[in-house]
């Protein structure tokens, strides 16, 4: 499965202003803005979008300079700090293995 | 043309507000870019022949080019970064048109970008090395970011093709070799530390980067830089093919400069050609 149409949501991000407005606002404004994707996304990508579950977004392999960019503009609910913390989380055992994070 | 030096620097998007802030941080970014500025200004270089790698703001969706030059007149930028000081930067447009066209003349399978933005890897530390924006820019796009990655040792060729175009052109005219980028630096990926959305993935690469940069190793470094070893280094680890290629231009010794800030996966050099005392070719 390709996940380029959640890529290109958060390339466009960066870009359109009036995206980034959308995907900040109210719950109506988010459904549409994700509704008018081109691709379409898929049902289980909208949904993960909606939550702003960057974990989930990461393993179904969308790209991760692209994803932390909701966070860089604070859209879906994440900043930064929060985007980070998702990634962490979605990846505490790899993270182990890795010798990051400690316990 | 002459060859008369090339410099390598990072492109953090918060370094102009770090240096303004004055805070420890700030100051030691400053002193290193005024250092690298020192040097650059010494090599009066009349042309900026700039490596960077787009970082998905010009190519995404239309096309993912492995090598483009941008042959426009000027371009602004940065696209990226409304908050960051906005400033048009003047192309050498005929020069960047004719290097594209030799080097595929050469077997280099080169594009060019006619019309386009600049982003924050180029309009950040062109900013902090020539404020007065007074030396036109070819800037040459590495593809370092999104995988597939071009191979080190085809970035290395490109740069040496690039050095045998530019002394073959007439005229005279001092060129002085750009990279930009870190050589470990994981955004927003699995990687990043404990503290941040970024994190130094493989400080041991690092280390031995720079190891093989200070004693002129190129040609080993440029060996070691495989696929799975640049992967390894970060989702921006790829940033090194922008170094490599312009140490393929200048055909690099040892550096006069070398610094870095391990913790953060950057690096500051400074290469001059001419004789061994690192005194820049007249």
């Amino acid at each position: 499965m390709s996940v380029y149409a959640v890529n290109k949501i958060c390339y466009r991000v960066t870009h359109e202003s009036a995206l980034r407005a959308a995907l900040a606002g109210s719950r109506q404004d988010r459904e549409r803005a994700l509704d008018e994707a081109s691709p379409p996304l898929t049902a289980e990508e909208r949904q993960a979008l909606l939550a702003g579950d960057v974990g989930k977004l990461s393993r179904m392999g969308a790209n991760h300079f692209l994803l932390h960019q909701l966070g860089r503009w604070k859209l879906l609910d994440l900043d930064l700090p929060a985007y980070a913390e998702r990634i962490r989380a979605e990846y505490r055992a790899e993270r182990r293995a890795w010798g990051l994070g400690g316990e | 043309m002459k060859i008369v030096g090339g410099l390598g620097v990072p492109h953090t998007p918060h370094f102009p507000a770090l240096v303004a802030q004055g805070d420890p941080l700030g100051r030691e970014v400053d002193r290193l870019f005024t250092e690298v500025r020192c040097h650059l200004r010494e090599l009066r270089p009349d042309l900026l022949l700039l490596f960077t790698s787009d970082h998905y703001n010009i190519f995404f969706v239309e096309s993912i080019p492995i090598f483009s030059i941008g042959v426009a007149e000027e371009a602004a930028g940065p696209s990226d970064y409304p908050d960051l000081p906005r400033y048009d930067v003047r192309i050498d447009s005929e020069l960047a048109r004719r290097l594209q066209a030799e080097l595929v003349a050469a077997g280099f399978d080169v594009g060019m970008s006619q019309e386009f933005e600049l982003d924050h890897p180029v309009t950040v530390p062109l900013g902090l090395l020539c404020p007065e924006k007074d030396i036109p820019v070819v800037p040459v796009f590495i593809n370092g970011l999104i995988p597939p990655l071009p191979a080190a040792s085809r970035c290395f060729q490109l740069g040496k093709a690039v050095r045998a175009v530019l002394e073959r052109e007439n005229g005279g005219g001092r060129v002085a070799a750009v990279a930009s980028g870190s050589f470990s630096l994981e955004i927003g990926g699995p990687r990043i530390s404990e503290t941040s959305h970024t994190g130094v993935p493989d400080p041991e690469w690092m280390s031995h980067v720079l190891r093989r940069l200070g004693k002129g190793e190129v040609p080993e470094l440029v060996e070691d830089a495989t696929s799975e070893q640049l992967t390894r280094a970060g989702n921006a680890g790829g940033e090194l093919l922008d170094w490599i290629a312009m140490l393929g231009v200048i055909d690099a010794g040892p550096p006069v400069m070398l610094e870095s800030q391990e913790a953060m996966g950057h690096s500051y050099g400074v290469w001059r050609s001419g004789d061994a005392n690192g005194r820049a070719g007249q």
